[in-house]
């Protein structure tokens, strides 16, 4: 089964995922005037943010080419995922990029958030042992739910606070070597350390291990709708090999 | 352009007849946007030039300034009527989604999380309107 082949399919407008899309480097103003839209993005792809409560995922999140980090502007209902676009080896790329703050209970992660993700962030707190004994909970839900060649990251954020540390470099780097195809990184959200490298890094991981026409194919049909999805999908994939369970 | 007017309860005249003073300038003889559209406060880059239509419909917004008013979502704020249109999410190059509020996401900068700068219905999800007095355009 296709990654979030059971979800409502977004028009594509204007050739939108056609490699190229007949726009070769456009250098602005040529094709400002006419009636198509600008050179569509090359890709689409979507990234989810999970890890226990408090890790500092929303702030991974804003911190994304963000240089405010400014909380007196942010609107009080919340943000619910962003689009967010990138050049990468010469291709337009756009990200959506979903947080799940809130929702950190293991189970209450809509599975549909993990069946259509090509990049999975897993984020625990260097300075809380709770959020990383906590990772064998998450690799779980990731093994049951998500498409078996989803990008795993693992970031262990708030080194900002390197002097409140419970878990070493180490520990991190050994559970990531545990688990099949999974990086790890030490980031700061706060001081913006690592963290565009954190989603840029993921997005070359993932073109890297697609062929063009799944590309094509695949990726207009891997994003999440708007639409409320049902807490029990109707037809769950069948469990990942255990190559990655620890 | 046809499913604009299919969907838009009032769909824009030509450009040089609907736009307010201010506004002719940036909309071009197709009613696309001649101008990319800026976060107001941070310059972050929310549309290119041409990724969207320029239409009129009566939003309420709530205050960009206010957090209570944002929490309150819509209870007070600013009716607003000059809109780019954007039919495909993915046309955006950054921008955010908030939380439901009601049947309604409101857009914000993806950077800086100034807003709201627009509006979207989940009842409409081919239609993502920016608020022109709410952007900056460049």
């Amino acid at each position: 089964m296709e990654p979030g082949s059971g979800l409502p399919q977004r028009r594509v407008g204007g050739g939108g995922l056609d490699l190229g899309a007949g726009s070769p480097a456009l250098s602005g103003g040529q094709s400002r005037r006419r009636k198509q839209p600008p050179r569509p993005a090359d890709f689409k792809l979507q990234v989810i943010i999970i890890g226990s409560r408090g890790v500092g995922k929303t702030s991974l999140m804003e911190r994304f080419t963000d240089d405010t980090f400014c909380e007196a502007c942010k609107s009080t209902v919340g943000v619910d995922f962003k689009i967010k676009t990138v050049e990468l080896r010469g291709k337009k790329i756009r990200l959506q990029i979903w947080d799940t703050a809130g929702q950190e209970r293991f189970n209450s992660i809509t599975s549909a958030y993990y069946r259509s993700a090509k990049g999975i962030i897993l984020v625990y707190d260097i300075t809380k042992k709770e959020t990383f004994d906590d990772l064998p909970k998450w690799m779980k839900m990731i093994d049951k739910y998500a498409s078996e060649d989803a990008e795993l990251l693992l970031v262990g954020n708030k080194l900002d606070c390197e002097v409140d540390r419970e878990i070493t470099r180490q520990q991190g780097e050994k559970f990531a070597q545990q688990i099949t195809g999974m990086r790890f990184c030490e980031a700061s959200a706060k001081d913006n350390f690592n963290v565009d490298e954190i989603f840029l890094k993921l997005v070359d991981d993932i073109l890297k291990k697609m062929p063009l026409d799944v590309i094509r194919n695949e990726l207009s049909n891997s994003i999440l709708s708007l639409q409320p999805e049902p807490e029990i999908p109707p037809e769950l994939p069948p469990p990942r090999p255990h190559v990655r369970c620890c | 352009m046809e499913a604009a007017a299919a969907a838009v309860p009032a769909p824009s005249p030509p450009p040089s007849a609907a736009a307010a003073p201010g506004s002719a300038e940036l909309v071009c003889a197709e009613g696309r946007n001649l101008k990319a559209v800026l976060c107001q406060r941070c310059g972050s880059r929310v549309l290119l030039p041409g990724a969207a239509t320029f239409t009129r419909r009566e939003l309420l917004l709530p205050a960009m300034r206010k957090k209570a008013a944002a929490a309150a979502g819509g209870g007070s704020g600013d009716v607003v009527r000059e809109h780019w249109l954007v039919r495909d999410m993915f046309s955006f190059e950054n921008v955010g989604f908030t939380r439901d509020v009601g049947n309604v996401k409101f857009l914000v900068c993806a950077d800086c999380e100034a807003g709201p700068i627009g509006w979207h219905c989940l009842d409409d999800k081919d239609s993502f309107y920016v608020a022109l007095e709410r952007v900056a355009h460049e």
